[in-house]
């Protein structure tokens, strides 16, 4: 744990001496929170703590891992049970959830959308119902409905409209009124490869251009991979892990392969093993871990063992790789109490 | 290929815009618009308006036209203005706009529910009583903009006709306004209460309709059995007809005025918690 001035103790991130998370103006903060959905039911989420800093945050977990329940506490639909938390600086579970919401956009999983109008119609109405005056938000819709490639069918009912497009309006009302901070549930559900790069593009957009920090939840690795920079696990209600994804893949990069010409003996492989953690050995294959630990150091220990080393090969693992070791209580999870 | 514009221009003020419940009552308004069942429901009630107040003109033909004397004792009979006449007024729009407030209301809470649209309000700056307070004011202000003309238009015709010193009562809006807003309220509750209990709008209209029938026809068969008046409390189409007649004073109600109100005030406090149990953000699925 890291304990940070205002309070918020930082966890999980993946190397936190080499990135470490600003808390200045923290986009979400929770202390041992905890939510329930009544009072005698198991809490859904237990004992988060968790700082992240503006930016676009991916939020990654199986099937009931927590990740719908931690966005209707925030969103403040969930009181907390215990703990304490703040989106944007405003405390959760307080009479500032309803005003806090004016500044968050929410583009939900699913189709919340009404058939029988149009997208103009909707995302205006959308823009009216987080304050903006009448004719504003009219005004407003034509601009966001533009900003996400809609304009020329604005004003055709969403009900012919294809998957692509319904994205796009769930993503117009979640920036009509231009919020400080959207959540993103899916954006790419039912996308083909290229309306895929063109969501993941627009969230790039919203958080380049207009400054808004997301914070998107998907269970497509590659998507959080490719436009988040910090990245929160959770499962059973709990978070496994959480960091930067440049921490995360600084550490990621300190895996290699070996391949030595003749095996190890056991004198060999047991000082090793003092280099970092073998993940896996196998047929002279060795999966090294090296840690904290110089890469230049492995050439030196092979001259001095009399191991002949005939390719050291840097592993990226993927972020499914990783997930997957977090979600099974590994090292990743461990790095949790770096 | 979409076209994308380069960039959003700077956001508009927030904090200009008109309060929620405003906000998604109009918008129920423009979807009940869009909808083709308004016409068939103009067309009716307009014809209805029409012969209330052809009513009073012809009535008003035999009263002063010498040529019509043969069948003005009859006239008499019929067209009177007292108190039974005015409650009337409001009647003849009863079984038809129940059927409007189950196929309006019915749909209300049902469409947010089937469309999943109702957590995506709750996660704007809506709370839940924004929410209850739009729905039970549409459905409640719909019957009740449909009967307002009823209760207005023929009484003007009539003061044009006869006068203010004639057989019109000039305060009868006095009377028949408070009674249009306790029937409209009434059926605007059990709309969205009945409204909230469904997952599709059919399913909605279902559930009205099965519930005004289902407690009418009840209520009619104890009232039958026993013989008590008062029964028929429980029964929302008696009750909603029974307001204009307490109010305007006539002899002999359908409900008396205890009951009414008792009836009357079960029905709001029954329908209007079902209503507000069924739409809690916790019910909210995301």
């Amino acid at each position: 744990m890291v304990p940070k001035p205002n309070g918020v103790r930082l966890v999980a991130a993946f190397d936190p001496e080499i990135e470490p998370i600003r808390l200045e103006t923290p986009l979400i903060a929770f202390e041992n929170l905890e939510v329930r959905y009544t009072a005698m039911a198991a809490p859904a989420l237990k004992g988060l703590t968790l700082s992240l800093e503006r930016g676009i945050v991916g939020l990654l977990g199986p099937n009931g891992a927590g990740k719908s329940t931690l966005l209707k506490a925030l969103l403040g639909l969930l009181p907390p049970s215990g703990g304490s938390g703040t989106v944007l600086g405003v405390p959760l579970g307080t009479a500032g959830s309803a005003r806090l919401r004016a500044r968050i956009g929410y583009m939900p999983e699913y189709d919340a959308l009404i058939e029988d109008a149009s997208a103009y119609e909707q995302v205006a109405f959308w823009g009216e119902l987080s304050g903006l005056a009448p004719e504003a938000a009219r005004d407003r819709a034509h601009e966001v409905l533009y900003f996400v490639g809609l304009d020329e069918s604005r004003y055709r009912p969403v009900s012919g409209y294809s998957t692509g497009m319904r994205q796009r309006v769930k993503l117009a009302q979640a920036l009509v009124h231009s919020p400080d901070l959207i959540f993103l549930d899916e954006p790419t559900n039912g996308l083909d490869p290229d309306g895929r790069r063109r969501m993941l593009d627009l969230v790039l957009r919203v958080h380049a251009e207009l400054d808004t920090g997301v914070i998107l939840a998907s269970h497509l690795l590659g998507d959080v991979e490719r436009v988040a920079d910090q990245l929160v696990i959770l499962d059973q209600g709990q978070i496994k892990a959480a960091g930067s994804m440049a921490g995360l893949r600084r550490a990621l990069a300190k895996r290699v392969e070996l391949r030595f010409l003749d095996p190890l003996d056991g004198a060999q492989e047991a000082a090793l093993a003092g280099l970092g953690t073998v993940l896996e050995a196998r047929n002279g294959l060795y999966d090294l871990e090296l840690g904290e630990a110089d890469p230049a150091g492995i050439f030196r220990w092979a001259e001095a063992q009399g191991a002949t080393l005939v390719q050291v090969t840097p592993r990226h693992d993927r972020l499914d790789e990783v997930l997957l070791r977090a979600l099974h209580g590994d090292a990743v999870a461990a790095r949790e109490e770096c | 290929m979409p076209i994308y514009a380069p960039t959003l221009p700077p956001p508009p003020d927030l904090h200009q815009g008109q309060p929620p419940a405003l906000v998604l009552m109009r918008f129920d308004l423009a979807r009940l618009l869009r909808q083709k069942i308004g016409r068939f429901f103009g067309f009716a009630f307009l014809l209805m308006l029409l012969w209330k107040v052809g009513r009073i003109y012809v009535d008003h033909l035999l009263q002063t036209n010498q040529t019509f004397r043969p069948v003005q004792d009859f006239a008499r009979s019929v067209l009177t203005q007292g108190a039974d006449f005015q409650a009337d007024l409001l009647n003849p729009a009863g079984y038809l706009l129940w059927f409007l407030v189950a196929l309006v209301g019915g749909g209300l809470v049902a469409r947010d529910t089937l469309y999943r649209v109702r957590p995506l309000m709750y996660a704007h700056p809506v709370v839940p009583r924004d929410y209850l307070l739009a729905k039970l004011g549409f459905a409640s202000a719909l019957p009740f903009a449909i009967l307002l003309p009823f209760a207005l238009l023929p009484w003007l015709m009539s003061l044009m006709l006869a006068g203010t010193g004639g057989p019109v009562w000039v305060t009868t809006p006095l009377r028949l306004l408070p009674a249009m807003a306790l029937s409209s309220v009434l059926m605007g509750a059990l709309a969205v209460g009945a409204s909230s209990l469904a997952g599709t709008p059919r399913a909605g209209i279902g559930w009205v309709l099965g519930l005004v029938l289902g407690t009418g026809t009840l209520a009619s068969m104890v009232h039958g059995l026993t013989g008590n008046a008062s029964v028929q409390a429980c029964n929302p189409i008696v009750l909603a007809e029974a307001w204009p007649q307490l109010f305007m004073g006539v002899e002999r109600p359908l409900v008396p005025w205890l009951p009414a109100i008792l009836g009357t005030a079960f029905h709001l406090g029954l329908w209007t918690y079902v209503a507000a149990r069924r739409t809690r953000p916790s019910e909210t699925v995301i």
